[in-house]
């Protein structure tokens, strides 16, 4: 059971959904913020600014994951919930 | 006034010439379609695609995938059960058209029927339960639910039921005329299907973020039978007496992506033909964010909502009661009101 988890959770798509619902929940609901205030006309790059920090903080999420990762691989567990 | 040279006049007029020459041509044939590789009705969905991605959820884990969302299929074949027990009937054959796993023919106990003929186009879902988990005789047809006049004769069956399938089948209108031709007279179709607002949350979250992110949409969420449009093509198709409800279902998901993987996982796939095959991380996060801003609920979690529409039609006898004469009644309703 416990291997299944952490086999699923190691997948990118997983850690992105983690990141964006998480780690950078902040972040995603400025960006959605903005989003529901323009919702009426929306066109390219309306938001950019709110997902640029969005996506910053998602790339850096993933990043120090794996370092993390990579130099204590004993704490994937805790790491990969 | 201006006096239009007769050399460009003569142009015109053979330019109209050609136009009608076209639209005589599309007019006779079948009805044009976006894809040249498909003829006869407008092909929406890509039926293989979808047949894979049914097998796929089927095996997925043993099948283990497939049941943990089972969820949805068994609550609506609930509803389904309520309306058929409302029918005092005793059957000895019912079709389980795009049965899947046969969420609603485990519903099924004697009384109702004695046989239930379950027809699905996914062999995986068709046989990922053993007979065990029925409580009547089943017999499995791995067919596509598009064709059944292939695997049933006409005027042979007593009722046919479908639960969440035909949401998936091209030419709705072509399939409810099988329906009705394989029923004996007076035989009952009883079917449910996702239509009208469902997946809504999604379908606009998907979209604004594809603007926002891409500067354009592709179809993610499939096109929806209007609810609304499902009694007259009950009506075309030949049925009487009908009845048409809908039901909403919502269901709240801690987000987007467990969203996504239960749709997944049941078989729910996108399979607009013409659809854009990978999505990018982007548009998904930025989605991601959108739908929880716009949709979501107080508790942090996101909503989704499921329009069931429920269809009862009957093949039409002569021993079926039928509507009086205009103006034959004989008590005045200002008498009884």
């Amino acid at each position: 059971m416990f291997t299944t988890a952490t086999a699923q959770t190691t997948k990118p798509l997983k850690r992105l959904a983690v990141h964006a619902t998480t780690t950078c929940a902040e972040q995603a609901s400025v960006y959605g913020k903005c989003i529901l205030a323009t919702y009426t006309d929306v066109r390219k790059d309306i938001c950019k600014a709110e997902f640029d920090k969005f996506g910053r903080c998602l790339r850096e999420a993933v990043r120090v994951q794996l370092s993390i990762l990579i130099l204590f691989p004993q704490y994937s567990s805790i790491c990969l919930r | 006034m201006n006096i239009i040279p007769s050399r460009s006049l003569h142009r015109f007029r053979l330019f109209r010439a050609q136009t009608r020459a076209y639209a005589a041509i599309s007019s006779s044939g079948p009805s044009p379609s976006l894809t040249t590789h498909t003829l006869g009705p407008f092909q929406v969905f890509d039926r293989e695609t979808k047949r894979h991605q049914k097998d796929q959820a089927a095996y997925k884990n043993g099948g283990d995938s497939s049941r943990t969302v089972d969820y949805m299929r068994d609550e609506v074949a609930d509803r389904i059960m309520e309306r058929l027990e409302d029918i005092k009937r005793k059957f000895n054959t019912i079709i389980d058209l795009g049965s899947g796993s046969g969420h609603l023919t485990k519903l099924l106990d004697p009384n109702t029927t004695q046989k239930c003929i379950m027809i699905d186009s996914s062999r995986g879902a068709l046989h990922r339960d053993p007979n065990s988990e029925f409580d009547v005789d089943v017999e499995r047809i791995h067919a596509d639910e598009e064709n059944l006049l292939q695997v049933l004769e006409p005027n042979s069956q007593e009722a046919i039921v479908s639960c969440l399938s035909l949401h998936w089948v091209n030419d709705l209108p072509g399939i409810l005329g099988q329906i009705k031709e394989a029923l004996q007279p007076d035989g009952l179709f009883l079917g449910a299907m996702f239509g009208g607002d469902t997946l809504f949350e999604l379908r606009t979250a998907l979209q604004l973020a594809e603007v926002d992110r891409e500067g354009g949409i592709s179809p993610r969420v499939s096109p929806m039978t209007d609810t609304r449009d499902v009694s007259n093509l009950l009506g075309r198709a030949g049925f009487t007496l009908l009845t048409v409800d809908i039901d909403e279902i919502k269901v709240a998901y801690p987000s987007m992506w467990e969203l996504m993987d239960d749709l997944r996982d049941m078989g729910e796939s996108n399979a607009v033909i013409g659809r854009r095959h990978m999505i990018h991380r982007d548009t998904l996060a930025a989605a991601s964010a959108i739908y929880k801003e716009l949709h979501g609920n107080q508790d942090g979690t996101i909503p989704a909502t499921f329009q069931v529409i429920f269809m009862i039609g009957w093949k039409p006898a002569p021993t079926q009661p039928k509507p009086l004469q205009k103006g034959s009644g004989k008590t005045n309703l200002k008498d009884v009101l």
